[in-house]
């Protein structure tokens, strides 16, 4: 990197804990340091939404995802509208109209104490390993590509948040995820031109979009009924709506923010307008991806994005000779590609689609040969930071990474907030001193935030095994979020429904996402379904096995 | 409820019945951006 991109990731890094510190001001007491007094306007809360969703892997591995497999991650995200619809409907007033400061502290007035203090140790547990990953994964990446030192990489990023998430409060929170979200649209709005405009002399978008169509890399609906199949429109319309609606509705990641509107319509108003940018923002995301796919039809890409990897076999006989295949099958592809990008024929994309299956058959061979050391290898994540750095003008590869610290930053910060809002809520001044004074209240809930930042960035530095490690806490939170879901729709709709039935049930539902997860072959997505459904038959059930004298505040909110 | 847990005063909130006519609105836009997106892949395909 040139000087010019250090200075802009660096002054990127600079402001945004300056921006942070400078909302001190507005942390008086527990409302102003937790919610923000409930004064923020719903533009600002929504950003604030999408921000902490998209986190630095989401936008990595998406664009790496668009290159490999195409738009079909993009019918992920079809049941969100749809998830916000609900939320919209249910949880924002509820919760909002109950004065609580988080989702698990609604349970207790619904419920009991052992609810909440339940499922916000669910939280808190799943979320401290989640936000070690979030760091862990795009610092592992940026290290590997621009050649920075991990460690180095995982605490500027981790403890420069934490800073000024600790200080700051919830303010700091939401402004810098407002500005951190202009960052990434700016970023990407670049990256996109910039991709486009490396075509060679007369292959212009259409002709791109045309070549990655031909090899079904724009595939957005795929109708298929197959359980086992992972992205279609169904486990995006109905399993990845369970998945949004405990996300968005349970996490109190995602609650704090829309508990920090004025008013219930602006905390609505801020989840509707997550559901109408998220889908145009994550295609957007993965046409980069597919538009790096076309770029590569004509300049060589790398056989393995990952450079350690490619360094370490870089003298082996077989590797070299491999190589040498990939090269051949990349040279013959590319013909094909420049003809059938200018004649258009047929018999031209009958050539160009037999190519790339040639050209696809000698990467995979490569890939084989790296998978015999390293099992669980897997270059996804490599793609976009590796092509912005071989292929970006000086100034736009510091923009983009900066993108990606904006990405990883927004996430980290509102995940440290709610993971500091539960710890002192819910735990100190629940069960430990219920009467300390705002100003005692607001020192540990920094103190807490502290500890999460550092709590965070040393399982980030444990993630030596980064695959595993995703899979464990993906594991662990899906275990989790259906059935906690599963817990809310009882506390919400379920009016025989009583702490003996939601404390039970939410166990049920754990142990039966553990039974689906060891004993079928769905795919992760359906384990929500499976999670939420059992939990409120189950809590149901023992509700009315086991009636105890529950206080039913649903209907007075 | 108690008195800690009292109803915030609904400032600034709009009737219901304006946010049911919003929500149907979300459904639509989204299933024509379903269809859009549909119409884009088969249009390069």
């Amino acid at each position: 990197m040139s000087w010019i991109d250090w200075a802009i990731v660096g002054g990127y890094l600079a402001f945004m804990i300056f921006d942070g510190i400078r909302m001190t001001k507005h942390t008086s007491g527990v409302d102003g340091y937790f919610l923000a007094n409930r004064s923020l306007p719903w533009w600002a809360v929504g950003l604030s939404v999408m921000a902490t969703q998209l986190s630095a892997i989401t936008l990595v591995g998406a664009t790496g995802q668009g290159y490999m497999d195409g738009m079909r991650f993009i019918q992920f995200y079809y049941g969100l509208p749809i998830a916000m619809v609900i939320l919209c409907v249910t949880a924002v007033p509820f919760f909002y109209r109950a004065n609580v400061f988080t989702a698990y502290e609604y349970l207790e007035k619904r419920f009991d104490v052992r609810v909440r203090t339940l499922t916000s140790f669910f939280f808190l547990i799943s979320r401290g390993l989640g936000v070690g990953v979030v760091i862990a994964a795009p610092s592992v990446i940026l290290s590997i590509v621009l050649g920075w030192n991990e460690l180095t990489t995982i605490f500027v990023m981790g403890l420069s948040t934490t800073l000024y998430t600790m200080i700051g409060g919830v303010q700091a929170v939401t402004w810098t995820d407002v500005k951190q979200m202009f960052v990434i649209f700016f970023g990407l709005f670049v990256c996109l031109f910039v991709i486009v405009g490396k075509f060679p002399e007369g292959v212009s978008m259409g002709d791109g979009l045309h070549l990655a169509g031909a090899v079904g890399k724009l595939e957005t609906v795929n109708w298929s009924f197959d359980l086992t199949e992972k992205y279609t429109i169904w486990s995006g319309v109905i399993a990845a709506l369970f998945l949004f609606l405990s996300y968005f509705g349970c996490d109190q990641s995602q609650v704090q923010r829309f508990l920090t509107a004025k008013s219930v319509s602006e905390g609505r108003t801020s989840l509707l307008m997550s559901a109408f940018f998220k889908i145009p923002m994550q295609f957007m995301i993965l046409l980069i991806g597919v538009l790096v796919f076309v770029f590569y039809q004509f300049q060589q890409p790398p056989m393995i994005f990952n450079a350690n990897e490619n360094a370490k076999y870089a003298n082996s006989a077989e590797y070299k000779s491999l190589q040498a295949d990939y090269e051949k099958a990349f040279e013959k592809r590319k013909l094909v590609a420049t003809e059938y990008s200018t004649t258009n024929s047929d018999s031209a994309k009958q050539s160009y689609i037999e190519a790339n299956q040639e050209f696809l058959a000698a990467r995979k061979k490569g890939v084989d040969f790296v998978k015999k050391d390293n099992a669980s290898f897997n270059d996804i994540n490599y793609v976009f930071p590796n092509f912005v750095v071989q292929n970006m003008p000086i100034g736009v590869i510091g923009l983009i990474i900066a993108a990606i610290f904006a990405a990883a930053m927004s996430s980290i910060s509102a995940e440290l907030n709610a993971l500091a809002t539960a710890t002192t809520l819910d735990f100190y001044r629940r069960l430990v001193n219920a009467d300390a004074t705002d100003k005692q209240y607001v020192f540990v809930g920094r103190i807490a935030t502290l500890i999460w930042g550092i709590f965070a960035c040393l399982v980030a530095t444990q993630a030596t095994n980064l695959g595993s490690l995703i899979e464990v806490v993906n594991k662990f939170g899906s275990f989790f979020y259906g059935s906690l879901l599963g817990v809310f729709v009882l506390a919400f709709a379920v009016k025989k429904a009583n702490s003996n039935g939601a404390f039970f049930g939410l166990l049920f539902g754990i142990a039966s996402v553990w039974v689906a997860s060891n004993y079928t072959k769905i795919e992760f997505l359906w384990f929500n379904v499976v999670g939420c459904l059992v939990t409120v038959l189950a809590g149901y059930l023992i509700s009315l096995i086991f009636p105890t004298k529950s206080i039913d505040i649903s209907n007075k909110i | 409820m108690d008195e800690n847990e009292q109803k915030l005063p609904k400032k600034n909130e709009v009737p219901d019945s304006w946010w049911y006519r919003v929500y149907f609105g979300v459904i639509v836009s989204t299933i024509l951006v379903i269809f859009a997106l549909w119409a884009f892949s088969q249009y390069f395909k």
